[in-house]
């Protein structure tokens, strides 16, 4: 799950936990944020091979030594049990300066072989493309990968898909990229003049 | 996120089983254009569509890469070409309008260019006859260009004149063609309740009331209509038909999004309004792209056999119920095709004797169109032509939907004789009506069969 909203205090801080899953993590977690007062303003939430990972910011009226959430939110769980890391929020580049983005939808489907991330990432990178999300699936010998990306508008995406291509010949594996919309369109209910009207500023 | 699952169903609708846009057709309308001087008024055609569909094929593309969805087609519609021909002019007239088309429509790279068309449903006009008596040249001598004619409306009723005319200008582009098996009836298409916005060819062509320039967009499927339909029965082979027409119409609706999706970003980047998406389950001759395959997979093994009808109704029905639902802007012709040489499984059948013009006839009243790329004997006469164009008129008329016959009586081809025109428009077995005598006197009495009680709704 993933939920942004602006924040209620001045002071702000990120945080990650990494946690073998069991019942109650969330609720230890936000019971120590609680205790501090801290509101939380963004979250993200999932499971992996049963091993539960949240990042969040938070927000608080009083500045805080980012070690103090540290230990509030260890305390809750056994000793060792769980990772923690605290940091102050610092807040993203001017988006302008970035240039516009367009977003789209990487997949590639083929035969799992060792260094394919590495390449699939290393040339996103190259082409200043940002990764927002990506997701593995294995079933057997065969792996899908399924990313979301923001792709620079002066790019060409024929282009691109094209590179991609020619990077991944060597693993043999099927490899697209699409815009989102068209997974949107073909998924979500509700007019696709909305679904235009949202995305023609991305 | 977008749910993963729902990513990877739509890459595999694109990737394997045939999902794309079958068409974005053009509408433009060239009435404007008209002129006493036939060659002022050709060139002004010319430069019109040159000048409104110039970036088409560009920006499909752009756009279809944009998606990972392939645009098949891209196609243009003009107005009716026959009032060009009001006022006394000639055949010849007709031939000049018809080269200005060609020649801009392979100028702008487009595949075929629709609207050399005449509405006949009540009377015939002296222009609308001269553009039906220069078919045979106009169809013979130009590549792209595509007719059709309206013989029939539920208002109207129909002009069994027309019909008569009708069939006997299909016989003679059969023989004008004769050297390539009769393809120029191929691109002749005679209607009854014609749509004016349908993307389809060779029937489209843009009607009175639509914008002046216009993008429709017709989106096929039949591959992944097949697979989840196959989906549903592998998972439950005892899955009743009630299921399957829910399986349809879900996977229907997903594919007529990507066609408005896609048809939607064409207009706005030309500048131009967008018309319809027109959700029709429109196979090709490739294994994998037949509608025919669909019903094989609700299990009428042998098409043809009885339900065969019922298993194209329910088709029909809920390919329109998931168009509707997936968006208010559904038009055109919307529902399953049935044409036997672009369906490798329906050419099969009617190659296997299973599948008769007769049974195709009762597939007719409950599927979108009509009598669709069947190839007849050289030999048939006029008047059969004719009277199949009229049953299947009075199908339409009383029925109060679109009708239409494409049929090629190939020149000095026999029944069971095996017929090839290559690309999209496919192969076939050569057929026959199973009574081919005894209703020349009906037929040729001609006049006007008069509207149904159906119309007086006022």
């Amino acid at each position: 799950m993933s939920k942004e909203t602006n924040t209620s205090h001045p002071h702000r801080y990120a945080l990650s936990v990494l946690v073998a899953d069991r019942v109650g993590i969330m609720r230890d977690i936000t019971a120590a944020l609680m205790e501090l007062n801290a509101d939380i303003d963004g979250i993200s939430q999932t499971v992996v091979a049963s091993y539960f990972t949240i990042i969040a910011t938070i927000s608080t009226s009083t500045k805080m030594d980012t070690e103090v959430i540290r230990s509030a939110i260890e305390s809750k769980f056994h000793p060792d049990e769980a990772s923690v890391v605290v940091r102050p929020y610092r807040a993203p580049g001017n988006p302008q300066r970035q240039g516009r983005r367009k977003p789209y939808v990487v997949t590639m489907i083929g035969e799992n072989q060792s260094g394919l991330l590495a390449a699939v990432t290393a040339f996103l990178c190259e082409k200043k493309i940002n990764i927002e999300d990506w997701y593995v699936q294995f079933a057997g010998s065969m792996v899908t990968h399924i990313g979301e990306i923001t792709v620079p508008d002066k790019l060409d995406i024929r282009q691109v898909q094209d590179e991609l291509e020619q990077a991944l010949a060597s693993f043999g594996l099927q490899s697209r990229i699409q815009h989102q919309n068209i997974f949107r369109a073909t998924n979500e209910i509700g007019p696709i003049r909305a679904l235009l009207a949202e995305t023609s500023h991305d | 996120m977008i749910n993963q699952s729902d990513i990877l169903s739509t890459v595999r609708m694109i990737q394997e089983e045939n999902l794309d846009v079958r068409t974005v057709t053009m509408g433009i309308n060239i009435s404007g254009c008209i002129d006493r001087d036939i060659g002022r008024a050709a060139d002004a055609v010319g430069a019109l569509i040159r000048a409104k569909a110039g970036n088409l094929v560009r920006i499909c593309d752009e756009i279809a890469n944009d998606y990972g969805v392939t645009v098949v087609n891209k196609r243009l519609a003009v107005s009716p070409v026959s009032m060009f021909l009001e006022g006394g002019c000639k055949p010849a007239d007709a031939l000049v309008l018809a080269r200005a088309m060609d020649a801009s429509a392979r100028d702008v790279n487009v595949d075929l260019i629709g609207g050399f068309s005449a509405m006949v449903p009540k009377g015939i006009t002296e222009g609308e006859r001269i553009l039906i008596e220069s078919l045979p040249e106009v169809l013979s001598e130009t590549e792209r260009v595509c007719s059709s004619l309206n013989v029939g409306t539920t208002k109207a009723g129909i002009n069994v004149d027309a019909v008569l005319l009708a069939g006997r200008t299909i016989k003679r582009i059969a023989e004008a063609t004769a050297s390539r098996q009769g393809f120029g009836a191929a691109k002749l298409v005679v209607f009854a309740n014609i749509p004016e916005d349908s993307p389809f060819m060779a029937g489209a062509y843009l009607g009175a009331g639509e914008p002046g320039c216009v993008i429709n967009v017709g989106v096929s499927g039949p591959g992944v209509v097949k697979r989840a339909v196959d989906r549903l029965t592998e998972s439950n082979p005892e899955s009743s038909l009630g299921e399957i027409a829910e399986e349809v119409k879900h996977t229907a609706y997903r594919v007529t999004r990507a066609g408005e999706l896609v048809g939607r970003q064409v207009a706005d980047r030309l500048g131009v309004a967008f018309g319809v998406v027109d959700v029709s389950l429109a196979p090709t001759p490739r294994v994998g792209d037949s509608v025919g395959e669909i019903y094989q997979a609700m299990g009428i093994e042998s098409l043809g056999a009885p339900g065969t009808t019922a298993a194209v109704a329910l088709l029909n029905d809920a390919v329109k119920k998931g168009g509707a639902f997936a968006s208010s802007s559904v038009g055109g012709l919307s529902g399953a095709f049935i044409p036997v040489m672009e369906d490798h499984a329906l050419s099969e059948a009617v190659a296997a004797g299973t599948l008769t013009v007769e049974k195709l006839e009762a597939m007719t009243a409950v599927c979108s169109v009509g009598l669709d790329m069947v190839l007849l004997p050289g030999d048939t006469p006029a008047t059969v032509l004719s009277g199949i164009i009229l049953d299947e008129a009075a199908i339409g008329v009383m029925t109060r939907k679109t009708t239409a016959v494409r049929i090629i009586p190939v020149p000095g081809k026999s029944m069971g004789e095996y017929v090839d025109f290559g690309g999209l428009f496919g192969s076939g077995t050569v057929t026959n009506v199973t009574c081919p005598h005894g209703s020349d006197r009906f037929v040729s009495r001609g006049g006007h069969i008069p509207a149904p009680i159906q119309s007086l709704t006022n």
